[in-house]
């Protein structure tokens, strides 16, 4: 009776299922069939758990009907683009000056620039939630160096975004470092020293090595930043007590899709807001492997 | 990926004066030292809030070195809060978790890098196109599943559905294909059956990318909010991540307690990633730039 089973277990043609069926089984079953019922959600009235029925496209018109979802969209792609400008310039140049051999103990300084990675974002938002606070540190501190008067950061709404993207800045410029230094490490030095034999300044090295050389990495990072931008939920939940902040300033569209889920309990709409979500991330990405190539597999 | 010696690098390559080098390396070390205080300073505050007396926290705002320092929030936070639950829960949650995804992951990396059947590239693509779904598209059904499993409230409802990483089995797969054939050949041909094979040959030769892999799970576990926020209501069953979010909220006017819980949810992640700083940096650039 053992022995079949054995031999069949040790077959070639099936040896690799087996070893597949632990992660496709938990793929299949928490992966790819709830996104199949989150789209037919999208379609139904779905209050609650009960009474579910079919209603076409009328929760993706409640959506963009819905004077909040724009807020939040709007919102989430400014707070995209605006981490974008910061954090793709800002750790690319700190990347290149850790890595000219002019900071004496570079490692020291990638180290301590990434701490902040190692946070919770959950950490993140107290801290920053402390600091931001009108007596918090953040307002002394410009007061005592700059003059300028205590900001009420959490309460207005045009400094919502601000406020978020120093947050995003502190939270993620070292592990946008680690990136390009890994990018960085793998151009080659002749080029530099060809370059600089025929009569290149610094910043012609930069312009024509660096920067072409380390596109795609670069690309890497943007999108995996405009992916992350998109679904950013934690540190406006948390830096602004689990609301959307001042007139909803702050509402990230994960958030108004966490609540219409979890405070509404409407989960038909919940589930077309996470469509739509996913279609917007869903274009950046496929832009991410246009360029990176990754369907063209070997074999 | 080995470091390059750091005089290959742009700057360096002009021809060099002396005392302007000098001068110029003091301003920039200078700088990332201006740098580096701001960056790590938000994590100082953190710690050193926790500790100022009751009531202290914006009175003494300015107050960067405070002399008088008490440890009564941490007190009020094991009293008062089930906060040595919180983070027993932490890491026996992290722990499971950690452990069920590098189970998944291996297993699951070592098919895909070392055999040959139908429907592979196809597998491949649909795990790569699964990394982009966005997680919030998913929450509705899973929780409406794992009402139906049971699992609400359980350790199995929090570690089980976000178990499958796309880019764990694909940081085992790129690993794993280094192994060479020869070596899984040859024990074959002493007989040994596949499993013997994947235990006692594969696993021992990914021994680092299974560590690098462990170190960054457990980091993604312990700080992960949404899913475990979702998964537990009970206070008595919650990870630390989501304890803390309690806290903010339902403590608005007391800091102390919220920054006292964030330093004990950090503090032990950042003494660890001391020890094991080059495992988790390069294990994190890897996953960034080793699935081209």
């Amino acid at each position: 009776m053992l022995k079949p089973v054995y031999t069949i277990l040790n077959n070639k043609k099936v040896v690799p299922f087996v070893f597949l069926l632990p992660f496709m089984t938990v793929f299949l079953i928490f992966k790819v069939y709830p996104v199949i019922t989150a789209v037919i959600m999208s379609f139904q009235n779905f209050q609650g758990i009960q009474s579910q029925e079919w209603v076409g496209l009328t929760n993706y018109q409640n959506v963009f009907d819905l004077v909040r979802f724009n807020q939040a969209l709007t919102n989430t792609t400014a707070y995209t683009l605006g981490t974008l400008l910061v954090l793709i310039p800002l750790p690319l140049i700190l990347a290149v000056l850790l890595d000219s051999g002019r900071v004496v103990q570079s490692t020291v300084f990638r180290t301590l620039l990434f701490l902040p990675a190692l946070t919770s974002l959950v950490v993140t938002g107290t801290i920053f939630r402390l600091m931001l606070a009108e007596n918090g540190f953040i307002n002394l501190f410009l007061e005592a160096t700059l003059g300028v008067r205590p900001l009420r950061w959490l309460e207005i709404a045009d400094l919502a975004l601000p406020s978020l993207i120093v947050v995003a800045t502190w939270r993620w410029t070292g592990i946008n470092i680690l990136y390009f230094n890994s990018g960085l490490v793998n151009i080659p030095r002749e080029l530099y020293e060809a370059a600089t034999i025929d009569g290149a300044n610094v910043f012609q090295l930069f312009w024509s090595i660096t920067l072409p050389l380390l596109r795609p990495t670069t690309l890497f990072v943007v999108v995996l930043s405009i992916i992350g931008g998109y679904q950013v939920f934690v540190e406006p939940f948390i830096v602004y007590n689990g609301g959307g902040g001042p007139g909803d300033s702050a509402l990230s569209m994960a958030l108004l899709i966490y609540r219409t889920a979890f405070t509404s309990f409407n989960f038909g709409t919940a589930a077309a807001m996470g469509v739509i979500l996913a279609a917007i991330i869903f274009v950046f990405s496929l832009i991410q492997f246009r360029f990176f190539g990754v369907f063209r597999q070997e074999d | 990926m080995a470091a390059r010696a750091s005089d290959t690098a742009i700057l360096s390559a002009k021809p060099r004066k002396k005392p302007r080098i000098i001068v110029s390396k003091i301003l920039m070390t200078l700088f990332f030292v201006m740098l580096a205080v701001a960056f790590v300073f938000p994590l100082y505050w953190m710690v050193i809030s926790s500790l100022r007396p009751e009531g202290r926290i914006f009175v003494d705002a300015f107050d960067v070195f405070p002399s008088v320092l008490s440890l009564d929030s941490y007190r009020t936070l094991f009293e008062e809060e089930p906060f040595g639950r919180w983070m027993l829960n932490s890491v026996l949650q992290t722990g499971g978790f950690a452990i069920t995804a590098l189970f998944l992951c291996t297993t699951g990396g070592y098919a895909l890098a070392k055999f040959r059947f139908r429907g592979r590239n196809l597998l491949f693509v649909l795990i790569l196109v699964s990394q982009m779904i966005p997680f919030h598209l998913l929450i509705v059904s899973l929780f409406l599943m794992i009402i139906q499993l049971g699992m609400v409230e359980s350790y199995w409802g929090a570690i089980i559905p976000i178990a499958a990483s796309p880019i764990g089995i694909f940081f085992v797969r790129q690993y794993m294909l280094s192994i060479d054939d020869e070596l899984l050949n040859a024990a074959r041909v002493d007989g040994a059956n596949e499993y013997q094979i994947f235990w006692s040959i594969v696993l021992p030769n990914a021994r680092p990318a299974i560590a690098t892999l462990f170190i960054l799970f457990s980091l993604e576990y312990w700080n992960n909010l949404l899913w475990p926020l979702i998964v537990f209501r009970q206070a008595e069953n919650m990870p630390l991540a989501v304890g803390v979010s309690r806290l903010v909220n339902q403590y608005r006017a007391q800091y102390d307690l919220v920054m006292a819980g964030s330093t004990l949810a950090t503090i032990p992640i950042i003494l660890l990633f001391l020890f094991l700083r080059r495992q988790v940096m390069e294990g994190l650039a890897a996953t960034g730039t080793g699935m081209k």
